[in-house]
This record gives structure tokens, sequence and C-alpha cells, in this order.
């Protein structure tokens, strides 16, 4: 308001003053009759008085204000107007000067789109406003009120009571298995802790081991010892046996390679020989005759057919009548027969004694076999995979590799590789193969052009 | 004619086993996982007895366990664990992948662990279950203790196996528990006796690894996870059955004597203690420190079906041991730096013996090589520049074969730069009419205590004696095979005590033993008259199977005979 009134103040004593739109045209007022009005009614006042100049004056000054940032009339001639010079030399490039003045300088798009005008932005009032502010004041003073007093709010309460943590102490972490300095303890001494209601409500109960995994899947004993022969100093002669029994594996597996070669070796006759080339291209040229021989016998297949229709042809009732009565008695005479024979056998009662013992005897020996067959298997590498159990070689050192003392002594074998066979002998894992490296795409082979040309 | 159709597969074994990889997928893991659980929970394949009823008319070879043992594994709290684990490495290797640092050291300070002692109460549930699968644990630990720290496998598993696997050796040396060592090619069998177990274990030469290709490591990995902590678990039970302190610790006498100045060199601080431990060469703390030994005999309280022969036995047996266990005690050892330390530490500590070495093999050295008192040093090269007049110098092996042949054995076969007698496995056991070699022979006429003195005197005159022994005795057993077979075998096993000297004297004492063994012959004889076709036939049949064995053994004793002859005639030559 200030602003407007100090406005219309500077407007009026100014006498120069230029409004940008001319006033409404005089002439238009003169041609109509001018009507009288008492103007002591603030009705009539408000009616009739004319501000459409001062209304228009007031306009054009916002409008001033809001375009050039100001009263043309009060600001200076230089911001105004220039002096029209002509296109102005180029200045020499002076690097680092230029640049230095440029960082500073904003940009002139920037200038250009800077807004100048006096008018500030609209105030938002909701952001100054507190919803709820008297509610809240109200819970604050009663606060106060209650804090002067020495009551303490339950929220406030309930954090007071809670425990201290103590922040030094770092979660524990959980231990490595393998953790060398890792504590032990009697784990069959200590009697279970918790109630097994509790456990079994909370779900934590173990559940029980069926005592048949605790069966060993072999009856190998876990380290075989190597026989004597394997000595570091051997005796002679369980040095030899030992020999001899790696030489009698040698030769078994030698066998078994023969064998294969034998079997994959080609058969002689199977050779292409000068005159089985010939026949084989003379294959069809040259008739055979041996036509007529298979035409004879379809002869007497088709007498055969024959007599085989007439048998199937009715029986009189004569035949008939003779056939039911042959038969009754053929069945009287073999029931009467299996009779007396039963009746004899109770003379026979001693050899059917003897022959029952006989079989169950039998069953018993065949039993036993079983029985020791299976032991035996138990014993047995299972077959548990893909692949069969391969017995290690036997570790053995011939008479030159002997050492003659501790110090010399070149141990044979790992032990390592020992152990990990005896867990696939005791079935305890199934034998594997090392997983082979696979190349997914295929390898294209193709001929070099050049190398092409020479070959 | 009613009733559903029946359908193949749907019952019986079909539905008893499930493959693999079925399993694999019900139990959500990965094979390697599969694998591990397996291992730890001890559950292992199986084979069919049909295979085809069970692989739903397929031959192919498939992988098959029990069904109910895959639904027990279901119940088991480490699987959510793998999982875990499987989604830690994933997080970590996507932290890796955007270089956020900070996550990778929050994610592996939280690196989920599990432990394995449930497993082992569950599939051990006393003490004795653990202690009979402890031979497995042993080898493992023994093993990967001696693994270069080079990445086969965690660093960590190395120092925990040799720490249990050292905790073992003491223990095994305080309670004097050792019985037999066999020193093979591949590597040494140890045999002890705990709480009435007989357990044996293999520990490999040191540095005698080539790793194989051939072996999964993580199945080795995974096996040496469970049994450390079966080891673990043992081993305290064991301390504490012996009251000695667990961990183990030094005797606060020993402790004092091991400090030196000049411990930095061997070892960090932290790592020195446990170097002491595994030197063996001192003895543990107790918890109840007054330490005499108590000797208490136990009362014997013979059954009544129990006739005194066998107690008699018995009680000889254990006399034997009680001597057996002192065999060392009183002599000092010294080991030479060439000379395996820890193996003959550990055996000599066994029955009683003082060891020590030199100062700059290991740490835990007691005495000097300059100390009087030693009475035996262990020496294995050629020849020695200062020797000590008071005390024998020995190779390795006399240790090793006075362990298994239960008493001190004459030194003389063992001196220095001597052709040592062959290492004979004390793993075999002969039966009654196997061959025995005759250093055998030897031994066992020590432990019965006779005198060798003859055998002592001279070679050469011992030579001609034994020819003409030999021809004697071979005689003697052809008469006895027209004769009868019992009677051969008493005549052989008299010729071998020949072999082994027997004065002629005796020969006279046994005239009446013999007009009696005549009698029970020809009574024999008359019963075998007497039997009938079948049994007769069956008598034989045993007796030809006997006679072949015991031709079998005269063959080798020939042979073996031929063999001594050849090699002395050789030493002849040599000497002349």
């Amino acid at each position: 308001m200030a602003a407007r009134r100090r406005l219309k103040r500077v407007a009026a004593s100014q006498s120069g003053f230029l409004s940008f739109k001319s006033p409404s045209d005089p002439t238009a007022s003169v041609g109509s009759r001018r009507k009288r009005v008492n103007k002591n009614k603030k009705k009539n006042w408000n009616k009739y008085s004319d501000v459409n100049d001062v209304d228009e004056f007031l306009e054009d000054v916002r409008h001033q204000e809001r375009t050039t940032g100001g009263l043309l009339s009060e600001k200076a001639d230089d911001s105004l107007f220039f002096l029209d010079l002509g296109q102005p030399e180029k200045p020499q490039p002076q690097g680092e000067l230029k640049r230095k003045g440029k960082a500073s300088r904003p940009l002139r798009i920037d200038l250009i789109l800077k807004p100048d005008s006096l008018v500030p932005p609209p105030k938002d009032i909701l952001a100054y406003q507190q919803p709820n502010a008297k509610k809240l004041r109200r819970i604050a003073e009663k606060a106060e009120r209650l804090a002067a007093k020495g009551v303490v709010p339950r929220k406030q309460k309930r954090l007071l009571n809670r425990r201290p943590i103590d922040r030094t102490v770092k979660k524990a972490v959980a231990e490595a298995n393998n953790n060398p300095d890792r504590d032990y303890y009697d784990i069959w001494g200590q009697e279970l802790s918790a109630d097994p209601w509790y456990l079994q409500q909370t779900g934590k109960k173990l559940v029980k081991r069926p005592a048949k995994l605790n069966e060993k899947p072999s009856v190998l004993p876990a380290v075989e010892v190597i026989a004597p022969g394997g000595s570091y100093n051997p005796d002679f002669f369980s040095h030899q046996a030992l020999l001899q029994e790696a030489h009698q594996v040698e030769v078994q597996k030698k066998k078994q390679e023969d064998k294969l070669e034998r079997q994959l070796a080609i058969n002689k006759k199977d050779k292409a020989t000068e005159e089985t080339n010939l026949r084989e291209q003379v294959e069809g040229l040259v008739e055979e005759e041996n036509d007529d021989e298979e035409l004879a016998p379809s002869k007497e297949d088709d007498e055969a057919a024959l007599a085989a229709i007439a048998v199937t042809q009715k029986k009189s009732e004569k035949q008939i009548k003779k056939e039911k009565a042959e038969k009754f008695k053929e069945q009287q005479r073999l029931t009467s027969r299996r009779q007396t024979e039963r009746q004899q056998q109770l003379f026979q009662l001693r050899s059917i004694k003897a022959s029952i013992r006989q079989q169950e005897e039998k069953t018993k020996s065949k039993q036993m076999q079983r029985r020791i067959k299976q032991e035996a298997q138990k014993a047995q590498p299972r077959r548990l995979g893909k692949l069969k159990f391969q017995a290690p070689d036997l570790d053995v050192q011939l008479s030159d590799e002997l050492a003659g003392s501790l110090r010399q002594l070149k141990p044979e074998g790992s032990i390592l590789k020992d152990r990990f066979k005896s867990f696939q002998k005791r079935n305890l894992i199934e034998p594997r193969e090392r997983a082979k490296f696979k190349r997914k795409l295929k390898v294209k082979y193709v001929e070099k052009r050049a190398f092409r040309e020479i070959t | 004619m009613g009733g559903l159709q029946k359908k193949k597969y749907e019952r019986g074994s079909a539905t008893n086993y499930i493959t693999r990889n079925r399993a694999r997928k019900k139990l959500m893991l990965s094979l390697p996982d599969f694998r591990r659980l397996c291992i730890l929970k001890g559950i292992y394949p199986h084979e069919p007895k049909h295979k085809k009823k069970v692989n739903k008319g397929s031959t192919a070879p498939r992988t098959f366990y029990l069904l109910k043992d895959i639904r027990f594994l279901l119940h088991e709290p480490i699987v959510s664990k793998f999982r875990e684990y499987k989604i830690f490495v994933r997080k970590l290797r996507r932290a890796y992948g955007k270089t956020e640092w900070s996550a990778v050291e929050r994610l592996k300070e939280n690196k989920p662990a599990y432990k394995l002692d449930h497993i082992v109460k569950e599939r051990y549930p006393t003490f004795i279950d653990a202690l009979r699968d402890i031979d497995d644990a042993l080898c493992m630990g023994f093993l990967f203790s001696t693994f270069a720290r080079t990445g086969k496998c965690h660093v960590q598993t190395i120092q925990l196996c040799r720490r249990l696997t050292v905790e073992w050796m003491n223990y095994v040396i305080a309670s004097r528990a050792l019985r037999k060592v066999f020193l093979s090619i591949k590597g040494i069998y140890y045999q002890a006796e705990v709480m009435g177990q007989l357990i044996t274990w293999l520990v490999p030469y040191q540095f005698s690894h080539d790793h194989p290709t051939d072996v999964d490591y993580r199945v080795m990995a995974t096996f040496t996870e469970l049994y450390t902590t079966l080891l673990g678990f043992v081993n305290f039970r064991l301390y504490q059955s012996l009251n000695l302190v667990y961990p183990p610790k030094l005797d606060s006498k020993a402790e004092s004597e091991l400090k030196e100045d000049d411990e930095e060199d061997y070892a960090m601080n932290s790592e020195s203690y446990t170097e002491k431990l595994s030197a063996l060469s001192s003895s543990l703390a107790r918890v109840v420190s007054s330490e005499e030994e108590e000797d208490a005999k136990l009362d014997e309280f013979p059954d009544e079906g129990e006739d005194m022969e066998k107690m008699e036995a018995r009680e000889k047996e254990q006399k034997q041991l009680e001597t057996q266990k002192k065999i060392f005690e009183g002599l000092k050892f010294f080991i030479n730096r060439e000379v395996p330390r820890e193996s003959l530490a550990f055996v000599i500590r066994c029955f009683g013996g003082q060891v020590s070495w030199d100062k700059s093999v290991c740490i835990g050295s007691t005495y000097d090589v300059t100390d009087e008192t030693i009475t035996h040093q262990i020496v294995d090269r050629p020849n020695v520049d200062k020797q000590y007049m008071n005390r024998y110098y020995i190779q390795p092996q006399w240790v090793y074969d006075c362990v298994n042949a239960k008493i001190r054995l004459p030194v003389e076969d063992y001196f220095l730069g001597v052709n040592l007698p062959p290492h004979l496995s004390p793993f075999v056991e002969e039966k009654e009419g196997d061959y025995v070699p005759p250093e055998k022979l030897k031994i066992m006429a020590l432990q019965r205590g006779e005198k060798l003195a003859q055998q002592d005197e001279e070679e050469e005159e011992e030579e001609e004696e034994e020819e003409d022994e030999n021809e004697e005795e071979e005689d003697d057993e052809e008469e006895a095979e027209e004769k009868n077979l019992k009677k051969m075998e008493e005549q052989r096993s008299q010729g071998k005590s020949l072999q082994v000297k027997v004065t002629p004297g005796k020969v006279k004492v046994e005239n009446p033993a013999r007009l009696e063994q005549e009698e029970k012959a020809e009574e024999k004889r008359l019963a075998i008259m007497m039997m009938k076709k079948k049994e007769k036939y069956l008598y034989d049949k045993i007796m030809f199977g006997k006679k072949r064995k015991v031709r079998e053994v005269n063959k080798l004793a020939a042979k073996r005979k031929a063999h001594d002859d050849a090699e002395k005639a050789k030493k002849k030559k040599a000497r002349k």
C-alpha cells in the first residue's frame, strides 16, 4: 500500500509524465451529455466517480515494474539507450586473462533469463502454519506441568527400565569348525540339559537316529596293515611272497589286456581276398539254378492240411457215448490206483522219511552255502555307482630298491590315496572319476587357402 | 473280480530306495553339499538286491540311497547352514564384483559356521563307540598334519590336526598304551591298546608327499572335518580318565627345565608352547598333582567255569605286559640328527625311556650329547667321529624291534655299520604249522628266556653244527611222514628248537615221553582203522591238507637254508 501511494505521489508531482497508453479520448466524453448526480452519498460516490484514469495509471506503473524492473522515468539514460558504434573490433585473444574473466562472469543466457522483476513471488501461507497447533501446545504445556511435578511419561519409563546394552562386547561370532584353538568338552558325560517336553514343544528336539545307520557297510577293518614283505627291511621270503603276489596281479592284468586285444583283432576270414572281390563284383550277374528244390515240399504241406480238416469232422452219437464210457473207466482206474498207492505208502514210511531227511539236508547245506557267500560278500566292495571299485596297485619295492637303512628309505605309494581307496573299499563313498573338462562348442577345422593351394 | 489293478514300481523295493539325484533335489542341496552331508551324518550309498526293480525297469548303473535315510537327513539342522553358506558365498562374490570392500568385510565378519558336536554325539552314543572308530580319525589326522601349507586344504585344518595328533601321542605316552610298531615302505604302523580296544593307525614319513591327482580332496577334507571333532572329544575324555589337564600342559618341573634363552629362534611366542608339547620329551601336568604310581593290584575273582589254567595264562600275560611297558625304563637315549626324531621320541617315551636330541634339531631337548649318563645313542650313518666309551651306538631299528619283541634285544646285531637283521612285521600271527622265519624263532626263544650264549660264540662253528643237525632233522622227518602226522609235528618242533640250540642232555629226559607218544600214536591208528568210510574220507582229506602245508613249510625252510648258505659263502669270500 505504501509503495502504491508513493507511486501516486510521484506520478502527480511529475508534470512530464508520459503514460504508455494514451488516456481515453477526451472528445468522446465531450460529445455525450453530462449527467449530474449528487455525490454526497457513499453509494453514488462509488457509482459515479470516474477512477479509470487512476486505474490505468496504476496498471501502467505495475506493468513497468513487472517488465523493466522499475519506473522508466526513474532510470538513468545510460540504462535505456546506447550509442551505436557499429561492430566492435574483436579483442586479441589473451588466453589466461580472458579465461579468468569468463570463469567469474555469469553466462549471457543466464543473465537474459534472470528475472528483473521487483515484485516478490507470492508467499505460501500454509507453509508457515502448523496443523493442530493448539492441541500440541496444550499437550506440551501438560507435559511441562507433569515434569515439574516429577511424573515421567510411560514411554520414557519403559526406556529407562530397559536393560542397558553393553556396546563394547561384540556379538558372539560363530566359531569355525576347524579353528585350531577350539575347545572340547565331555560330550558323553553330560546329560540332556533341557526338559524333553520343552524341546519337543519348541521343535528343538533332534530326531532319533535309526540304530541301523550305526552298522558299518563293510566288515573290513579301517586300517589294513601291509603284508610283512612290505617292511622297510623285510625278511627275504616274505618279500619274495609279496613280489609274487604283485606279479600275479600284473599277470592277471596282462591277461585281460591280451584278451581284449584278441577280441578286437580282425578275423582272417573277413579279410578281402582276390576271390571274394571277384565274387562281389560278379554278384547277381551269374544266375544260379536251385529254384526247383524249393517248390517240391509245398505239395506235402497241402496234404497234411487236408488230413487235419478230415479229423475235425463230426462224430456219431455212438462214438461219443463210447468215448465217454472209456473216459469214465479210465478215471476210475486211476483213482483206484491212487488209493492203492496211498495204502502202499504206509509200508514205505521208512524210505519216505529218509528222502525227506535227505531233502532237508540238501536245503540246509544250500542255506549254509548261501550264508557263507553272503558273509564273503560283506567284505567285498559293492557296486555303488557307474564305476566299479578298482583296487589300488600293491605297494612293492623291488630287491634293488630296498634301502639298507631307515635314512635311505624312499617311501612307496601315497597314504592319501591309500586312505581314499580304503573308504571306497569299505563302501563309505562311491568310486568316482575326476570330472573331465568338456569343450562346449565344437572346434571347426578349416584348411587355410594358402595351404590348400600347395597340396 | 474286483480290486484295483496293481501297478508296477509302486511298492516293495522300488519305493524303499531313492536315486542320488532325487535325494539331492529332495534336500535342495547341490551335489558337493549333499555328498558332504552324507559323509558327516554317516549315510552311505546302498546297493539294492534287485537293481532292475529299484531302477524302475532300467539297468543303468546308479547310486541309490535308502529313502528312510534321506528322510532322516531332512531333519538335520546343518542342512540350513549349508544353504546359508551358499547364500553367503553368493553375496560375497557380488560384493567383490562391485568392489564394495566394506560390504566384503562385513560379510566376512558374519560368515556362517556350524558345529558337528551334535552329530558326533548322535553317531557315537557312547564313548566306546567313538573309540572303536578312532582308527580312521587318527590316520586322517596324522596324514593332514604332515601336509604342506600350500592351499591343498585350509591351513587351519592342518594346524588343528597337528594339535590333536600331538595330544593323542601325549596321551599314549602318559598311559603307556603302545603295543606294536611296524616300519613299512608306506609309513609307520602303530598299534595301541586304549581301554581294551586295539587301535591301529598309520603315520606317513615326513616330507614324503606327492599329491595324487585322482583323490578327491574335498571328500577327504570332509572326513577330516568330522574326525577332528571326534578326535578332540575322545582326547578330552581320555585325558580326563588319566587325571591329566586338558588342553595338555607341561609339568611345571619340565616347563622350568625347558625354559631357554634362545626360544625365539625356533618359533613365535604363541607357537613355542605347542612346539614344546609336540617335542614329546617331557611329561604332562596332572589335575591331582600327587602323582605316585598307584600299583593297586586288582582283586581277582575267578569265575566258576573258568579253570585255573586260563587264569594262569591271563596272569602270565599281564606280567608280560607289565614288563613290556618298562623295557626302556632307566635308559637314556640320544637321537642323532639324521634319525626320524618324532617317531623315535614317541616310541622311547612310550616305554619309559628318557630321550633328547641336539638343540638345533628341535625345541625341547633336555640334555646334550656330552652327557655322561647317556646309555644309548641312536645313529643312522656308517660311522661317528667322536665316540664315548660308556654308551652303545645303535641303529634305530633296535628300538622298534625291542618294542615288537617285548624284551630288550641284544644290541650287538644293531651296532653301527652292522648289517641289520630283517624288520619283521608284528602284525603277523603264525598259526600252528605255518612257516616261521628263523629270526622270529630266535626272538621267540629269547622271550622264553633261553640264553643264546652259544649262538653268540662263533659263526663258523655254528655252520658246521647246523649242517649236521639239519641232516638229522631231515631223516627224522622222513620217518615221521611214514609214521604219523601228529608225531611228525612234534618232531618238527623239536627240530626247530634244535636249530635254536638244545643241549644234548635234554634228549635223555624225553625218552619216557616218547614212549607215551608212541602209545598214543598206536591208539590213534586203531581209531583210524575203526572209522567209517565217509569219515575216513574226510579224515584223509584233512590230513592231506596238513601234509601239504608241512611240505610247503619244509620247502621254504630248505630254500632259506640255501639262501643263508649262499650268503655266508659270499661273506667268507669277501672276508678272504
